[in-house]
Order: C-alpha cells, then structure tokens, then sequence
C-alpha cells in the first residue's frame, strides 16, 4: 500500500515539481498515471522509490516511510522493494542484453548472483521473447526489444512495487500492448502494485485505476 | 570485486581502440626507461665481464679507449699497429704469458680477428661445431658471425684485403671455415677468427707461389680459377689455400717485425702484473700498456651520466604523458556521466561508481604493465646487441 | 668417427671438470708432443710416467721433411706442451695454427750460435721431392751440449706445466745431463786423439757434430738407398783428391752397391744415424754410443 500526504517536490531552481495533498494506493492495484508533460509523473515515481526526497510531506509504503530514511537504507529499500522501468531505459551500451537484466545484481552487494538468479533472468528473457538476444548489445536491438530488456531487469528481483515510467512510449500499438500485459501479468503473479505512467489513453482500460496527476483527488475508475 | 573487473573488463573491451590506445602509451612509457637500464646494465655487464677477464693490454701509445675498443670489443676503430716481438718481450720477461691480437680487417662487416690459438683457451672458446683453424687459411666463427654470414664448417668465405686491385699486393684469400664457437655472450660472438699468421698472409706477408703445374685448377670454384695470375711476375698468387699448395706458402721477412694491434698480457701474479707495468712507464716508447677495467669503468661513468640524462627526460616526458592519460581519463569520466547516473538510478551507491572506476584503472594498469613487460621480454636478447651498438658506434 | 669425437669430447670433459677439481690437477698425464725424436726422449726421461709422449712424424719418415696434416694439427692442438726443435727445423710452423704458448722452442737458447747454410744446391731423393738445405742447420742435437741445453728447455717448460714436479724433473734433468755430458766427453776424446783426420759424409745433416767436436767433414747428397748417378761418383773422386777422406757417415746403412763402390775408392761406409725418429731397437741414448762406437773404430783406421 503506497500512502502519500501533503507532498510536495520542486527540482531547485526550476518551476517544476509535484504538489500532491493526499494519494491512497492499495496493494496489487494496477494504476495508471496520466498528465500532461512537465506535470510531475516522473518526479512522482521518483519520490515513491525514493531517488528523490520530497521537500514537505511523506511517502509511505507498506507502512515504511520511506522519506525519512537514510540514503543507505532508502537504496536497500528501493533495490529490493521496487522495480523501476525507467523512461529513458538506461541500458548500458557496453553489457549485452543478460549482462544489463542482471546488472543490478552486479553492482549491489545486497542483491546476490547465484544460480538461481541467473535461471530467472535468462526464463524471464525466453519469456519476453529475448532469449535468443541474450548476447547481443542494446544497440542491435530494435526498440520494441530494448523496452522488454528494461522490463526484464526491473522483473529480476520480483518487486513487491513495479513503477514503469513511459514504458511504452515510441511503440507500435501491438508492442505497447505486449509491454503493458507484460507488466501485468508479472504484478498480478508477485501480486505487486503496478504503477505506470503513461500517455496512451487507448492502453488505460488494461488498469484498475487511472490518476490524473493535476486532480488526484477526482479518481476516474474505468 | 569480481563484479566490478567484470563490468569494468567489458567497458574497456567495448572501448577497444581507446583501451588499446591507453595501455600502449602506458606501457610504452614505462617501457622505455626500464629498457634503457636494461640496455646500460647489459653494456655493463658486457663490458666489464670482458674487461675484468683481460688484466693487461699492450698496444700502440695513444688512445687507451680506442686500444681497449679495438682489441677487447673489436670497434672498427683503426688503432695504430706494434710489432709481434712485444708479445715476444713480454713473453720473454717470465712475468705474463702474452696473447697476439690482430684486429685490424673486416670481412664481410665482421670483424677478422688473427689470434693465436692459446686465444681460444684463454677465452674459454671452443667450437660448438667442427674444429679450431689448422692450417693457413682456416677461420673459425663467432656463434652469431655464423648466423649472420649464414655459414658452418666445410663453408667459406673471401677476406677483403686491403686492395683487392692491388697487383703488387695481396689478394683476397678464400677463408675455409672449420668451425662455429659456442655461444659466449661476448664480442668473440661476432667475430671470425683466423691464426695471426693467416691475418698476415691477408695482411699481404704471406704469400704462396710456384711452379704453374703446382697450381691446383678447381673450374667450377664460385671464386673462378683458385689462382691469379700476378701481372708483374709470371709466378701464381694463390688466393686460396690448399693442402696442395699450403707448402708454397711462405712469408717474406722477419716475423718478429709483422703488425698486430695489441697484446693482451696475463701475468702470473700481482707482483709480475706490478713488474710488466712498471716496464711501460716510459713516455717516450711506442707501446703502452693498459689496464682495460680502468678504461671501461671510465667509459661506462660517461655513459651511465647520458643515461642519467635520458633518464631525466623520460621522467618529464612521463610525467606530461600521465598527466595527459588523466586528462583523457577525466574527459572520459564526463562522457560517462549518464552511464554513471543509470548505474545510480540502478541502486548502486557513490562508492561503487568509484570501485568500478578503480577496477578499470587498476586493468588497464595491469595490461599496461603485461605490456611492457612484453616489450621487455621481446627486445632483452637485443640488449647486448644494442648496448654493444651504442658503446661502439 | 662420430663415436670418436664424442668420446673425445667427453675425455676433454673429463679432463676440464677434472682440472676445475682442486688438487686434482695432477691427476690427467701431461700430453706432450715433440717434432723429433730426440725432443720425446728428452721428454720420456724427464717427465717420466707423469706425462704421455707422442711423436706425429710417421715411423718411416724423417720429421724435418715431414709435414702435419689437418688431423695432426688437431692432435698437436691438445697436447698440453708442443716441444719444438727450432733452428727452422719445422718448416711447418707458419703454416698451421698452433698455441703459442704450449710451444716449446727448445734450441732458443742457442739461437745466435745457429749455423746457416748458403748457397745450398736443389736437390731431389726419395719420394720426399726436391729439397734445398739452404737456411739453418737443424741437427743441433748432435752437438751434445746443445742437445743438454735442449733438455733443460724442456725441463724447464715441464716445471711450468707442473710445478709440484720440480724436484723430481731436475733429478732427471741431472742424469739426462751427466749421460749427456758422457757422450759429449768421448767424442771430444776421440775426436781430439785424431784431430784433422778427413771425412766425408753422406748429406749435410752433420754441422754441428763437426762445428763441436772439430771434425774435417765435408758432404755429398746421397741417399742410403739410392745409387748415385755417375757425375756424383766423379765429383766424389775430385773431392778426394784434396780432401782425402777414408770414411763416409750415413744417416742409415747404405745398400750394399753403394758401399761396396765407395769401398771400391777406399772409402768405408760407416753408420752415424742423427736419429731424427725413434729407432727400431734402443733409445737415444744406445743409438748414439753405436755412433760414437762406429766413428771411434772409423777414425782409429
């Protein structure tokens, strides 16, 4: 459960930010955010899984306050709590496509590599259709590939909160599609909050609720 | 750990070029201050070792570098020449046996040294193939003369005379080769030996001629006919020798009075070494005598001051290149930013991002070290070569 | 031959390691090479049991007319001490590489009291080809006290080579010397009891003998198996006209044609071998007082 109240970010020396009076999120709900650019959907994740800290209010999750922890501890959270598909991807050109899913692993010392890890993350490719690109670079992939190789990486850890920032944007319908349910499909099988930001209208009604992130307090369920 | 060589090895392999382009200037920089030493210290091992092993050297009053060069390390150096009886002299004096050197021609750009044979004993020579010279006209190789010239015993190979178009004079002489010498590590390596005596029939002292029908014909001879007519006498030069024709060789003149360059004496103890020296005190004579360690030690201190003076410049030059791969590092490090800031958003703390940035200084430390060890490795035979190269050119 | 020069090799092996062994310097015998026979007997009295003696020169020729090939180079290369008689005897020397410093030149001592040869006549005998004697005279050995003096150079190299021997090589020295010095005593007494007395002899090879002990000698070139054509017979009836010698020294026994055609002049052939290689029976020592035997009963005629 993500409890949010009377938050409010502004990125210094810049206009932009968030403000939000209160937010409620039950667990395993499927939610899209909606809004305009520059309204503050990215900032919003951002502060959930605790990249940023928020200037007034708290965030709570599951009962942890996560804006009030020490980075240290707000990292360990973040690593093994959330899995964030990041609206850039941020791939790294260097590792082939298993070396970025398991890269987490690799820079963390408290996630660990073992055998097991490893079995996932190359099913979880096969199951995204990856499997025969596991050695291939980021950048012999087309786009489609590349998105499904960011959702793998934030899947490996089985995340209790999967936050998906623009997870579909550039994508043909049908990719989008596959993307979204993919999504889906894996919190409904952790029995995880799914959290996506999004600006395709035509993909809201695959969620359980919609937030429009300029009138959080008017849910408009579909 | 292991993660962070993991990912920093898969950054530098896929940054080949500029990986490459890293490790070789650091491994080259480190490469060529090491090799210089290694240069100098094997021209002072070279030098020394030869030099400790010849107590005493006699030759011509004059340079005692240029004496030392050309007797011990046969420098083309010219030096002038003294008269076979100051072996003799010194021979006669009871205090040191004394060793003729003649190391005055070249053939085939390498030196052709006329040594008696006690010079092989002395040196601890002896032939890792065939055996020593025999007869007049025999050679015997330096183990890398052999390589170079590409020749083993049974071969052969034509001296330069002074004048080969010189009529009244000598003839190149046909060398037979019955040897190659062992590996010694030391100028004898290059050398082609022959017995002093045939170093003065090359000289021109020795000749051989008789009856026309004593002549061995040999047609098919790649030197052509054996023999050369001599335009002013209607007897036969020969410019090779037989065992047929080896009795008509003789030398014209005292031998005592035939040229070599210098005589290496070895007394039989400190006080004769004291006694022989005490005999060359004189300024006025034509011959001196030298101690050659005193000579290289000299020699070396001038050339250990030029590699104290490379030395120098190669620490500047290192320095600015240091500083320029830390410019390039630096420079690097901002076009990873974004990759730094993934890894961040990815949960990695600060401290890693230096880790991994740690671990590929560290690999590229450690291939630029392979290299140049490498580079070591490969040029270490070539030290002494280069090393004798620079102390002798 | 493969087999040979590893063995070889590995005698020298032997050899260098057991030289590198501290005392045990002694242990190989000294290999001693000498140009003629004289030199090796010198050398086999003196040295005795601590040395191996080796004489190249093939038993059937003469070693002044004898020259090594490669293969004797190469022996005479290892041997610890080449003695070498001097006085040009070895005609070879400048044309092979051998160490100066193992070279013995025994006569060196006696270098200024050489006798030269001129004006020598080409001749030719034997299957050794033509030969001059122009040059020096070689058999210094004749002269018993050049042959001493030729002993105690080889003495002396011996203490060189193996210092530790020194007492024993001079004890010998002293009774080489004294045997020596007993021949040397007979011929002057014999020479002196007849002095003047005309001989003739059969090749040049005698100065020495002549210069020391004042014999009237003068020489033909003959060989002892070779009959002399005519125009010799009848320069030999010249010279002895004015030299009238009853006597011709050979170097060996002269065929009994020749003998019994000098006998025929008055001329009797008697044998004084210069022993230049190692005799069929006895030694130096036994050949020389047959010599000085046959010379006494020669003179006493």
């Amino acid at each position: 459960m993500i409890e949010i109240e009377r938050l409010s970010f502004r990125y210094p020396g810049a206009g932009t930010g968030v403000a939000l009076p209160a937010l409620r999120i039950e667990r395993g709900a499927r939610v899209a955010i909606i809004g305009p650019s520059g309204a503050g959907k990215t900032t919003l994740l951002k502060l959930i899984a605790g990249i940023l800290t928020p200037g007034t209010g708290t965030v709570r999750v599951d009962g942890i306050t996560v804006s009030a922890l020490d980075d240290d501890a707000r990292r360990n959270f973040r690593i093994s709590r959330i899995g964030f598909v990041f609206q850039e991807l941020e791939l790294l050109d260097y590792l082939s496509v298993y070396d970025n899913i398991v890269h987490p692993y690799r820079i963390n010392r408290v996630l660990k590599l073992d055998r097991q890890v490893r079995d996932r993350a190359r099913a979880l490719a096969e199951h995204t259709g990856l499997g025969d690109k596991l050695a291939a670079l980021p950048r012999e992939l087309s786009q489609g590939e590349r998105q499904r190789a960011a959702v793998c990486r934030a899947l490996l850890t089985e995340p209790d909160l999967l936050l998906a920032d623009e997870a579909t944007g550039n994508l043909d319908p049908a990719n989008k599609l596959r993307i979204i349910e993919l999504l889906t499909r894996a919190a409904e099988r952790n029995r995880a909050t799914l959290l996506a930001v999004t600006h395709d209208h035509e993909l809201l009604p695959l969620f359980d609720r919609v937030i429009d992130i300029r009138q959080p307090g008017s849910p408009r369920a579909e | 750990m292991r993660h962070d060589f993991y990912l920093a090895w898969r950054h530098l392999r896929h940054h080949r070029t500029r990986t490459l382009i890293l490790v070789l200037c650091l491994g080259l920089i480190a490469a060529l201050p090491l090799g210089l030493h290694q240069v100098l210290e094997a021209g002072e091992y070279w030098m020394t070792r030869r030099a400790e092993a010849t107590p005493l050297l006699v030759g011509a009053r004059g340079s005692s570098v240029d004496l030392t060069l050309g007797a011990l390390y046969f420098s083309e150096t010219g030096v002038p020449t003294i008269r076979m009886q100051e072996a003799d002299r010194i021979t006669a004096t009871g205090w040191a046996d004394a060793l003729p050197v003649y190391a005055r021609h070249r053939v085939q750009d390498q030196p052709l040294i006329g040594v008696t044979l006690d010079y092989f004993d002395f040196r601890g020579l002896a032939p890792a193939q065939g055996e020593l010279p025999a007869i007049l006209g025999d050679c015997v190789l330096g183990a890398d003369a052999a390589d170079r010239l590409g020749l083993g015993p049974g071969g052969t190979l034509a001296s330069s005379s002074e004048n080969a178009f010189d009529l009244a004079g000598s003839y190149p002489l046909k060398l037979h080769v019955t040897g190659v010498l062992a590996k010694a590590h030391s100028p004898d390596d290059h050398a082609v030996f022959v017995d002093i005596q045939t170093a003065w029939v090359i000289e021109g002292l020795g000749h051989g001629h008789g009856e026309t029908q004593a002549a061995p014909t040999r047609p098919d001879s790649p030197f052509g006919s054996p023999t050369v007519r001599r335009a002013d006498a209607g007897l036969l030069t020969y410019t090779e020798i037989t065992p047929e024709n080896l009795e008509f060789f003789h030398f014209h003149g005292d031998p005592a009075t035939y040229p070599i360059s210098a005589v290496i004496a070895l007394p039989h103890d400190t006080r004769a070494a004291t006694l022989l020296q005490g005999r060359y005190l004189d300024d006025h004579s034509e011959t001196e005598i030298v101690r050659p360690l005193d000579v290289t030690r000299g020699l070396l201190q001038n050339i250990f001051r030029v590699g104290a003076l490379f030395d120098g410049i190669l620490l500047l030059v290192g320095t600015i290149a240091l500083l320029l791969v830390a410019l390039v590092f630096s420079l690097s490090l901002r076009l990873r930013q974004r990759e730094i800031e993934t890894i961040y958003l990815l949960g990695c703390a600060r401290l890693t991002v230096l880790r991994l940035l740690f671990a590929e200084i560290l690999l590229i430390a450690l291939i630029a070290a392979a290299v140049c060890a490498a580079v070591l490795a490969t040029a270490a035979p070539y030290a002494s070569d280069l090393a004798r190269h620079f102390i002798l050119s | 031959m493969p087999t040979f020069r590893i063995l070889s090799f590995v005698i020298a092996l032997l050899a260098a390691a057991s030289a590198w062994g501290a005392g045990a310097v002694s242990e190989h015998p000294l290999k001693i090479v000498a140009s003629n026979y004289p030199l090796a007997y010198f050398a086999e009295r003196l040295a005795g049991s601590w040395a191996t003696v080796t004489l190249p020169a093939p038993a059937d020729a003469d070693p002044a007319y004898w020259r090594p090939d490669v293969k004797a180079v190469g022996a005479m290369q290892k041997a610890d001490l080449i003695l070498l008689n001097g006085a040009d005897y070895e005609k070879w020397l400048a044309h092979v590489a051998l160490p100066r410093l193992k070279r013995v030149d025994t006569s060196a001592g006696f270098r200024d009291r050489f006798i030269r040869i001129e004006n020598a006549v080409v001749h030719s005998h034997g299957p050794a080809g033509q030969h001059s004697h122009e040059g020096t005279a070689y058999t210094t050995w004749l002269d018993f006290d050049q042959a001493a003096q030729q002993a105690e150079a080889v003495a002396k190299a011996l203490i060189v080579r193996r210092p530790e021997l020194e007492t024993a090589v001079l004890d010998a020295l002293k009774a080489l010397q004294t045997d020596l010095a007993g021949l040397d005593g007979e011929l002057k007494r014999i020479a002196t009891a007849k002095p003047g007395v005309p001989l003739m002899a059969s090749h040049p090879v005698y100065q020495y003998l002549a210069r020391r002990y004042g014999l009237n000698l003068k020489s033909v070139h003959w060989e002892p198996g070779e009959m002399p054509p005519e125009k010799e017979w009848t320069e030999l009836g010249k010279t002895l006209t004015v030299h009238p010698a009853k006597t011709m020294l050979w170097e060996a026994r002269p065929s009994p044609a020749i003998a019994d055609k000098l006998s025929a002049k008055g001329v009797t052939s008697v044998v004084f071998d210069p022993c230049a290689n190692r005799p069929e029976s006895g030694d130096f020592l036994a050949v020389m007082k047959r010599n000085i035997e046959n010379l006494k009963m020669a003179l006493q005629r």
